[in-house]
C-alpha cells in the first residue's frame, strides 16, 4: 500500500460536538483525512460514526466546531461541498420503481452533469442488471450500485457508511477490491466499519470511536504495536496481537447496546 | 467554484422520473384511474334507466279492453299479469305501484268501472300511476263516447333541453375524486415511503434544494393529474354521453380547473406528508381531510340535499368549491369567469395549507 502521508489534508476535522437535544453523540472530534488515503472509522454501535460522517457530507450540522473538505468550509459552501464528494449513506433507499439505468440519470441531472450509466454499473460490475430494479439485487449488489451512485459526479472523496455490513465474507471480499480499485484511481475514501479486519485489510489509517470520542488514530500496524508495548500478550500466540485486540481494549468487552 | 446548482435540470429530471415511478405504481393506477372509471360506469348506468311505474293487471282480466289496451301502450308504465291474490302481496311489499281492475258493469256493454290500488309504501310512485291511469280512463272515455273535437283541448308544448341525468351530475364530482385522491392518497404515502426508506435523503447528498424536489414532485402528479381528467372526460362523453356545452371549449375550461384544482389539494397533501412519520400516523389524518369531503362536497349527491345546519360547512369545503366551478362549466354551461368566486375560495384553502406545510415540513 502507497503511503499519502506526507500529502495535504483533504478533510479537516476541528472540535466537532454533535448535540441531540441533551444527548451528545459526538464530543471534540477531530482528525485529518490526506489526499488519496483510505481512511476508517470504527466503533461499536452508537459511537457516533455516522453522525460525524454525516457532519462532513453537510447533511446534518454540527453543535459547534468545523470541518473543511477540499478548502471549503462546510457550512459556509455547502453546494460545494456536495459537488465534490460522493455518498453512501448506512441504509438508503431509492425509487423502487426506477431501473438502475433511470437512477444514475436522475442523480447525473441532480449533479447537473453528463455520465454514461453503463460505464458506472460496469465499474461496480452490474451492467447485466442495467434494467432490474433496486429491489429484485442481492445485498452485495445493492451496495455496488449504491457506490455506483457515488461516482456520478467523479467526485474527489467518497464517503461509505458501513459498505460491507450484512454481507457475506465472499461478497465482502469482492467489495474490498472494488474500494481499493476506485482508490487507486486517486479517489479519497472515508468509510465506516465494524469489521476489523477490514480495517486492517482497507485503511491506510484509521480513528477508533467510543462514545462519541475518538480514542485511537494512527495505521493499524502502529496501534498493533502501540498495544503490544504496554505488555500486552494474546492468550492463545498464533499472532501475538490484531487490531481486534485493540479494539476491545480501546472499548471494552460488553455490548455497548442498552 | 461558487456555482449555484442549476435546479432547473433538477427540477425537470425529478418531474420526469418521478412521473416514470407513478406510472409504475400500483396505487396510482388504482386511486386515480380505476377508481373514478368504476365509478363513473356505475353512474353512468344509473342514468340511463328510465322512471317507470309499473302496475300489476290480473289474470282474470279482459286483455282486450281499451283501459288495459292504453295502460300496456303507455310508455311509462311496465304491466305485469298475475293473480289477483299474487299482485295484492306485491303491492303490500311496494314491488308494484298500483293494481289495476276493470270490470264490466252489469247489464251494458260498452260500460266498465275501473278500480285502481295503489300503495302507501312508495307515495310518489302512487301518486304517478294515479294521474296516468286516471288520464288513461279519461282519453277512454272521450274515444268510447266518440267525441273527436273535444270542448277543451289540451296541448303540452315541449321546450327542446337537455335530459338531465345523474351522469350529467355525478362525472364533474369524479374528476373532484380523483384529484383529491392523487393530490393526498398519491403524495402523502408517496412521500412517507420516500422519507421512511432514506431516498430523499440520499438526493440530499447531491446539490439539490429541497423545495426543487417539492416541485418536481407535484410536477410530475400534475401531469398524473392531466391524464385522470382527461381520461374521466372521455369515457364520459364517449361512453355515457356525458355533456360538454361548449365542447371542446369546456373540456379546456376543465383542464385549467383541473390543474387549479390539484395545486391546491397538493398544499394538503404536502401538509400531512410533512407532518406524519408513518403511514400509520398519516392515515387518520388523510381520513379526516378526505372522508367528510368526499360525502358532503357534492360529490355524489347534491350539497342542498344536506340537512341545513352542514350547509355552511359543507358548501366552503375545498372540494366544494371545485365541484361547484366545474358544475358552472359543465352543467351550467358557463365560462371561466364564472368560476372565479369558487377558485377564490379554493385558493384561500390551498394557500393556508402551503403556509402550513412550509411551517411544519419535516424531511425526517
Ligand atoms: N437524529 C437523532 N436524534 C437523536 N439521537 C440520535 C440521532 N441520530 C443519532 N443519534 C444518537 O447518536 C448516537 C450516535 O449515533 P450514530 O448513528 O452516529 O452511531 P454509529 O456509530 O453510526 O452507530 P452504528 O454503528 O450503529 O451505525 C447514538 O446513540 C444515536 O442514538
Ligand atoms: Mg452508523
Amino acid at each position: 500500500m502507497q503511503s499519502h502521508q506526507n500529502e495535504k489534508a483533504i478533510i479537516t476535522v476541528s472540535n466537532l460536538h454533535k448535540k441531540f437535544g441533551d444527548f451528545v453523540a459526538v464530543t471534540d472530534v477531530s482528525f485529518e483525512v490526506k489526499k488519496g488515503e483510505i481512511f476508517g472509522i470504527l466503533g461499536p454501535n452508537g459511537a457516533g460514526k455516522t453522525t460525524t460522517l454525516e457532519i462532513i457530507e453537510t447533511l446534518q450540522k454540527q453543535t459547534s466546531g468545523n470541518v473543511i473538505v477540499d478548502g471549503i468550509d462546510t457550512l459556509k459552501h455547502p453546494w460545494d461541498v456536495k459537488r465534490t464528494i460522493g455518498v453512501q449513506l448506512q441504509s438508503a433507499g431509492f425509487y423502487p420503481e426506477l431501473t438502475l439505468v433511470d437512477i444514475l440519470q436522475l442523480f447525473a441531472a441532480l449533479y447537473d452533469v453528463e455520465v454514461s450509466p453503463m460505464k458506472l454499473l460496469e465499474e461496480v460490475e452490474l451492467q447485466d442488471k442495467a434494467k432490474s430494479y433496486v429491489n429484485k439485487l442481492s445485498g452485495g449488489q445493492r451496495q455496488r450500485f449504491s457506490i455506483a451512485t457515488t461516482l456520478v459526479n467523479t467526485p474527489k472523496i467518497i464517503f461509505l457508511d458501513e459498505p460491507t455490513t450484512g454481507l457475506d465474507p465472499q461478497a465482502r471480499i469482492h467489495l474490498w477490491d472494488m474500494i481499493k480499485k476506485i482508490n487507486q484511481k486517486g479517489v479519497t475514501i472515508v468509510l465506516t466499519t465494524h469489521y476489523l479486519e477490514e480495517a486492517e485489510e482497507l485503511c491506510e489509517r484509521v480513528a477508533i470511536m467510543d462514545k462519541g470520542k475518538i480514542v485511537a488514530l494512527d495505521s493499524p500496524e502502529a496501534l498493533i504495536k502501540k498495544l503490544l508495548k504496554t505488555g500486552f500478550k494474546k492468550h492463545i500466540e498464533v499472532k501475538q496481537a490484531d487490531l481486534e485486540d485493540v479494539f476491545i481494549q480501546l472499548t471494552g468487552r460488553h455490548l455497548h447496546e442498552a | 467554484m461558487k456555482r449555484k446548482p442549476n435546479q432547473f435540470r433538477a427540477f425537470l429530471a425529478i418531474t420526469y422520473y418521478a412521473f416514470k415511478a407513478q406510472t409504475r405504481n400500483k396505487s396510482t393506477f388504482f386511486f386515480g384511474f380505476l377508481f373514478p372509471l368504476v365509478f363513473i360506469s356505475i353512474f353512468g348506468l344509473i342514468g340511463n334507466a328510465n322512471p317507470k311505474v309499473t302496475i300489476g293487471i290480473p289474470s282474470s282480466s279482459n286483455m282486450q279492453n281499451q283501459v288495459i289496451q292504453n295502460v300496456k301502450q303507455s310508455p311509462a308504465i311496465t304491466t305485469v299479469v298475475s293473480d289477483n291474490q299474487t299482485l295484492l302481496s306485491q303491492i303490500k311489499q311496494g314491488k308494484i305501484d298500483g293494481l289495476l281492475n276493470v270490470t264490466s258493469n252489469q247489464g251494458a256493454n260498452t260500460s266498465y268501472a275501473t278500480t285502481l290500488t295503489t300503495s302507501a309504501s312508495n307515495p310518489q310512485n302512487a301518486a304517478v300511476v294515479q294521474l296516468l291511469v286516471k288520464g288513461i280512463v279519461d282519453q277512454s272515455n272521450v274515444e268510447i263516447s266518440g267525441i273527436t273535437t273535444p270542448q277543451i283541448s289540451f296541448t303540452i308544448t315541449k321546450i327542446t333541453g337537455r335530459q338531465s341525468r345523474y351522469i350529467d351530475f355525478a362525472l364533474p364530482g369524479m374528476i373532484g375524486f380523483s384529484l383529491l385522491s392523487t393530490a393526498i392518497f398519491g403524495v402523502v404515502f408517496g412521500l412517507i415511503f420516500l422519507k421512511k426508506q432514506l431516498v430523499i435523503k440520499r438526493m440530499f447528498a447531491t446539490p439539490m434544494l429541497p423545495l426543487t424536489f417539492l416541485f418536481g414532485q407535484g410536477m410530475s402528479r400534475l401531469i398524473i393529474a392531466i391524464f385522470q381528467t382527461i381520461l374521466i372526460l372521455v369515457v364520459g362523453v364517449y361512453v355515457f354521453h356525458f355533456y360538454l356545452p361548449h365542447g371542446f371549449e369546456t373540456f379546456m375550461d376543465l383542464m385549467i380547473l383541473s390543474v387549479f384544482g390539484l395545486v391546491a389539494f397538493l398544499g394538503f397533501g404536502y401538509f400531512m406528508a410533512g407532518l406524519a412519520n408513518d403511514e400509520n400516523s398519516a392515515n387518520p389524518m388523510i381520513n379526516l381531510v378526505t372522508l367528510p369531503q368526499f360525502l358532503l362536497s357534492g360529490t355524489f349527491f347534491p350539497t342542498s340535499s344536506l340537512p341545513s345546519w352542514v350547509q355552511p360547512i359543507a358548501t366552503n369545503l375545498p372540494l366544494s368549491y371545485f365541484n361547484e366551478a366545474v358544475r358552472k362549466i359543465t352543467t351550467e354551461g358557463g365560462s371561466l369567469h364564472d368560476t372565479i368566486p369558487y377558485l377564490l375560495g379554493l385558493s384561500v384553502w390551498g394557500i393556508l395549507m402551503y403556509v402550513l406545510a412550509a411551517k411544519t415540513f419535516k424531511w425526517e
